[in-house]
């Protein structure tokens, strides 16, 4: 051990034990996972975005939506209370993340898990309200407010359709509105398309009742 | 602190064995910026810190500005925490204790002619790329440029600045390991030379896999788990620990008894440092063999931590040596801070407690204890140590240097106990579906509040470092300003 090659191969034997481990075998095989056909609708599982949400992705890393959200339901064995809680109908498996570019896993939960966001918030409005000022709509929220991804601007001749409808101080001045800009409506798009509520060969979806 | 600290142990090479003086001449210059720019981000990166805890308690405060949102303020302090301030000092630390333990200056032989000059000036601008990478990395993510992939947000091009930097400077710790006019290694050089293989290897596969061309995303998990634990464990954590078995035995005057449990505990450290991060998985989306294999890693790597504490809280101590060094107290903190992520992490494990714990601030306490407890007291420590040495003359502040190791180790106390605690309440609540997720984030605000107050004190223990380095390098230029006249 006390000549350079020597330590160096100890070194690199040892080493590549979790390399092999957590990094060949995951590119090896969990990297090669393919989309299962839907038998009802000829789609595939899991279903692939549209182009809004694909860009809504970047949004969702550049913003840092991580360092509070996770997108992962674990496995009932270790706990049921991701389920119980309605964040999710079954455990995520590795194939739920396929059409991703990152997958989110995330690490802390500040706020809500979003692996189903779009099955339990469906409403465009909704989110877009949220994002403006997460506050009006989910009382005692310490999430902060995505202003920056919206415009306000003066109303030219007839209100835009897609100006949000804000309330008490979060109205505009008289004769403005505020609208979203195209990050925002990505964002949401990418949001919707948050739903792992499918059924996959290792991961059944039970249709007994209902979460709560 | 005598400049004969620090000497070779065995002299059988037969090589002219090079005076210290010599050596510290050679890495002067590098090891100071090092450490100088390190403690510039740890300010910042502690500021930001504290911005961050603050908007969990105050949603609004700073707010309605782009760059100035949780999502990416958090993701810039932790990357300063790790790659500004830890990944830099321990750039530095491990330099200046491989050129010593191995009894050569930097560049050997050449290093006083025309040679050395150009070597010391590559490594300069290495450390100046380093530090580029660094600020253009964090402002990337300030502007909204962020990869997205915890701890690995910087874009591609900062990134590869980042590693190429790296292996412009660590290339040289391993020539010097080559070249060493000593004979037995010592075990310290193993955990130096492990780790400045490994940095490379980690973060150019992370990086390579996960933000230059990222790989199918059903295999970035365990991908992304790796790298976290790696980046502690296999990076930071052995230059911290070569920084305790090279210094705590000169200092103490004393020596290592079995050896064989320093080999021992090297080698079980190296393999169980890799699967280390699996607990961050665990009952995620995976082949459940890896959730077994991060139950099992988290329980198992309590052993090797166990060896090396053994080892070295094994040697005697004298009580007033150790009351009046301040580096073996930062040494035997960051070793206790050791053992308890340990403890921490093999309970954080177990599948019961994973279930309630894990994406709460339990979880982020062990991270917390991790960076600024096992890595960050062993840094301060060989810092304290190799500057007085580095520029000739005792340099600290005694009052400064107390300060800020009773305001480091009450804010780090602090911080990871109520981060344990309100973590504990806010797992147990969350097993509790009846309990709406708005309520327990009222719950947690306490915690929060005292959080920021422990975020504070930190912040200030940090600015007390960076006004005693400041008066320490600053007296050197008015040192040399005098002599000049």
């Amino acid at each position: 051990m006390h000549r350079l090659p020597t330590l160096l191969s100890g070194i690199f034997l040892v080493f590549l034990t979790s390399w092999l481990g957590l990094v060949a075998y995951p590119a090896l095989h969990l990297g090669r996972l393919t989309p299962v056909p839907d038998p009802d609708n000829g789609g595939s599982f899991p279903p692939t975005y549209g182009g809004q949400a694909i860009a809504g992705q970047r949004v969702y890393a550049t913003e840092g939506c991580i360092s509070c959200h996770s997108q992962q339901i674990r496995q009932l064995s270790i706990t049921t209370s991701d389920v119980d809680r309605g964040w999710g109908v079954r455990p995520s498996v590795a194939r739920d993340y396929l059409r991703d570019s990152t997958a989110f896993l995330g690490s802390r939960r500040l706020g809500q898990d979003l692996s189903n966001v779009g099955v339990r918030r469906p409403d465009a409005k909704w989110h877009l309200i949220h994002l403006y000022h997460p506050a009006a709509v989910c009382e005692g929220s310490v999430m902060p407010c995505f202003s920056h991804l919206f415009l306000t601007r003066k109303i030219q001749g007839q209100r835009a359709d897609d100006a949000l409808n804000l309330t008490g101080d979060d109205a505009p001045k008289e004769g403005y509105e505020v609208v979203p800009t195209a990050e925002a409506k990505n964002l949401v798009a990418y949001l919707l398309s948050l739903r792992h509520d499918y059924p996959l060969p290792e991961a059944p979806v039970k249709k007994i009742g209902a979460t709560k | 602190m005598s400049d004969h600290t620090l000497p070779p142990h065995h002299v059988d090479s037969g090589h002219e064995p090079f005076d210290s003086k010599a050596i510290d001449a050679s890495v002067r210059l590098p090891v100071i910026i090092l450490f100088g720019n390190a403690i510039h981000w740890l300010v910042i990166g502690s500021l930001l810190s504290l911005i961050v805890s603050v908007k969990l308690i105050a949603p609004g405060f700073l707010g309605g500005v782009s760059f100035m949102t949780y999502g990416r303020l958090a993701p810039m302090a932790r990357d300063l925490m790790l790659y500004g301030w830890a990944s830099q000092a321990a750039l530095g630390a491990g330099i200046w204790l491989m050129a010593r333990l191995c009894g050569r200056p930097l560049g050997g032989e050449y290093s006083g002619g025309f040679g050395g000059s150009l070597l010391r000036t590559l490594i300069i601008s290495a450390t100046v790329l380093w530090n580029l990478a660094v600020l253009l990395g964090t402002l990337a993510i300030l502007a909204g440029y962020s990869s997205g992939v915890e701890w690995l947000e910087y874009p591609n091009w900062a990134s590869a600045m980042l590693l190429l930097s790296f292996l412009l400077i660590g290339i040289w710790a391993v020539l010097l390991f080559d070249r060493r006019s000593t004979g037995r290694a010592e075990v310290a050089q193993w955990y130096l030379v492990a780790a400045f293989c490994w940095f490379p290897w980690v973060y150019g596969t992370a990086n390579l896999l996960l933000v230059w061309k990222p790989i199918q995303a059903s295999a970035q998990g365990p991908i992304q788990s790796w790298y976290c634990g790696s980046l502690l464990a296999l990076w930071l954590l052995p230059v911290a620990l070569a920084g305790a078995y090279a210094l705590l035995p000169r200092l103490l005057g004393s020596h290592l008894n079995r050896r064989h449990l320093a080999t021992l505990g090297f080698w079980m450290l190296l393999f169980l440092g890799g699967w280390n991060g699996m607990d961050r998985l665990i009952g995620g989306p995976v082949p459940a063999w890896m959730t077994s294999a991060g139950v099992v890693a988290g329980v198992l790597f309590l052993i090797p931590i166990f060896m090396v504490s053994m080892n070295l809280f094994g040697m005697s101590r004298n009580k007033t040596v150790v009351e009046a060094s301040y580096p073996i107290r930062f040494l035997l903190m960051g070793l206790y801070a050791l053992v308890i992520v340990g403890v921490i992490g093999a309970l954080a494990s177990l599948p019961d407690v994973s279930g309630a714990v894990r994406f709460t601030a339990f979880t982020e306490a062990k991270t917390q204890l991790w960076i600024l407890g096992a890595i960050s007291l062993p840094l301060f420590a060989v810092l304290y140590e190799s500057l007085p040495q580095l520029l000739g003359r005792e340099c600290w502040s005694p009052e400064l240097t107390g300060r800020h190791y009773t305001l480091t180790l009450v804010g780090i106390a602090m911080l990871v106990i109520l981060m344990l605690l309100g973590g504990l309440f806010t797992g147990i609540a969350l097993a509790d579906p009846t309990v709406s997720f708005l309520n327990i984030t009222s719950y947690s605000y306490p915690f929060h509040l005292m959080e920021c107050v422990a975020q504070l004190l930190l912040l200030i223990a940090v600015l007390t470092l960076g006004a005693n380095i400041t008066r320490a390098l600053a007296g050197d230029y008015l040192l040399n300003k005098h002599n000049g006249k």
